[in-house]
């Protein structure tokens, strides 16, 4: 059975991009077939974080308006077996992609006996990351520890329960994870950033792990590289954790500190 | 020199049909059976639609709006927030109503009319998980209990009390149409507004004392007073 996963946010910038290729690449690496979909029409970035960005002949919308096969446009990864990359369009914008196509990739897909596919989702909450969203069975939402951005997570949350083709037609609700990214303990001990209790208590959905921010990220996005390859570093290690939690296994979670109360009622509270 | 015409906003009371089913079907016979209890009742009786199911079937809304009519009644409005229900409403011609209170006017002259008894036993609205950023609870004419919190960006009404099991840190609105002695009940509160009977309070002007636990929340002589004593 394929598992159709969003990666979303609701907020830009956060590390869903970062976040749909560590997990997509650690799940073809224990040998599961992984397709890995950019719906950021218009600002494609997925393409150059997987380091395939040359490589890109046909896009997801010429797939969607039927200008090219799935095959045609599926970029298959050279580092890992089974890991396959359908980028966005560059030069197109969100309205190229439409429901039914995207819903026709996606089944093309299943029935191509991917175990998984990746939907990396835009930022916002328009019709971009409606349809990154609309056909997961599972959402994976990246949020960093701030205010805003946990606020707009919980925003995409009840999207998630409202809008989805699974909440549309009354079928068991998605299933949320919670990937908290770009945490910083020290900063957390300072008051400068919010807890992962505070966050996890907002949100109220499970956590499938923290990413302690790394300077890691950013060299492995400049090359090209997800960043879960990257073994010697603590984003690697947390990633890889993510996906073995993702697949069930139970794991300590790791890369936080002591729990610290009361700043979240200090920010929210005035 | 006198005025031809004079444009005023006006509360009206209307009859609201609460849609319970996404079967039109079913929908028809139970309208059916209510008309035939009192059949001169319900001609031209203008009626606004609240769904309270996703409508899935793209012409249900058509089909009872022409059912409605074929029963003599007037069917004006819906009251949804959901864009695809706002466009199936546009195209069967029915003005949309928000779902916390009636803002826009309705389209055709609508006589005034007073709500009709509700029969049978009308409990509260139960909602069973946290009230996320950018949801929004409306109970119309009754309490509603929120079992999990209401988040920052959230609102809930309630023409009733509001009872919440976790923290309150959206907004709520107790009384929403008037009822003075309706009660907001929190188990924490951090709230961006409280409102009751359209007498609201900021966070900012409620004492940090009555911001952590268990706080019954009602109104007194048009003031908010919060007491935390209830549970001893």
């Amino acid at each position: 059975m394929s598992r159709v996963i969003v990666v979303t946010s609701g907020k830009g910038g956060v590390g869903k991009t970062t976040t749909s290729a560590s997990i997509s690449a650690g799940l073809a690496l224990k040998g599961f077939k992984v397709a890995v979909i950019d719906f950021d029409v218009g600002l494609r970035n997925l393409d150059l974080i997987m380091g395939c960005e040359r490589r890109v002949v046909y896009d997801f919308v010429n797939v969607v308006q039927g200008e090219a096969s799935l095959n045609q446009a599926l970029i298959r990864d050279k580092r890992i077996k089974n890991l396959y990359i359908l980028a966005a369009s560059q030069t197109r914008d969100k309205d190229a992609l439409t429901l039914e196509g995207v819903g026709k990739v996606i089944d093309d897909l299943k029935t191509d006996g991917f175990d998984f596919i990746i939907c990396d989702s835009p930022a916002g909450i328009e019709k971009g990351a409606q349809l990154a969203l609309y056909f997961a069975d599972e959402a994976i939402v990246v949020t960093n520890p701030e205010v805003s951005s946990v606020r707009d997570s919980d925003r995409i949350l009840g999207i998630l329960q409202a809008k989805s083709k699974r909440a549309e037609s009354g079928d068991e609700g998605i299933v949320e994870h919670l990937v908290l990214t770009r945490y910083n303990p020290k900063r957390v001990e300072t008051g400068e950033m919010l807890s992962v209790e505070d966050v996890v208590d907002l949100l109220n959905i499970p956590l499938l792990g923290v990413i302690p921010e790394s300077e890691q990220v950013l060299n492995a996005s400049n090359s090209g590289e997800p960043v879960i390859l990257d073994s010697e570093s603590d984003a690697a290690q947390a990633y890889i954790d993510v996906v073995d939690r993702f697949l069930g296994e139970e794991k300590a979670h790791r890369f936080l500190t002591a729990e610290k109360k009361g700043l979240f009622k200090k920010l929210f509270g005035k | 020199m006198r005025n031809i015409i004079d444009l005023k906003g006006s509360i009206l009371s209307l009859t609201v049909l609460s849609l319970l089913s996404d079967q039109i079907e079913d929908t028809k016979q139970a309208i059916a059976r209510k008309i035939d209890q009192a059949p001169d009742f319900f001609i031209g009786v203008p009626v606004v639609l609240d769904p309270q199911v996703p409508l899935m079937d793209p012409t249900f809304l058509a089909l009872l709006v022409e059912y409605l009519r074929q029963r003599k009644m007037i069917p004006i409005g819906i009251r949804t927030e959901d864009d695809v229900m706002i466009e199936q409403a546009e195209y069967a011609g029915l003005a949309i109503f928000p779902l916390e209170k009636v803002k826009k006017h309705p389209k055709k002259a609508v006589e005034p009319k007073t709500e009709m008894a509700q029969p049978g036993l009308k409990t509260a609205l139960l909602v069973k998980s946290s009230v996320r950023s950018g949801q929004q609870v409306v109970a119309k004419d009754r309490d509603v209990i929120i079992m999990g919190s209401i988040n920052p960006g959230a609102e809930v009404v309630a023409d009733g009390h509001v009872h919440v099991f976790g923290k309150v840190m959206g907004k709520v609105f107790a009384g929403a149409s008037g009822e003075t002695t309706a009660k907001i009940f929190a188990k924490q509160l951090a709230p961006e507004l409280l409102c009751i009977a359209g007498l609201y309070q900021l966070s900012e002007d409620i004492d940090p004392a009555y911001q952590t636990g268990f706080v019954e929340v009602s109104l007194q002589d048009n003031k908010l007073v919060f007491n935390t004593g209830l549970l001893g």
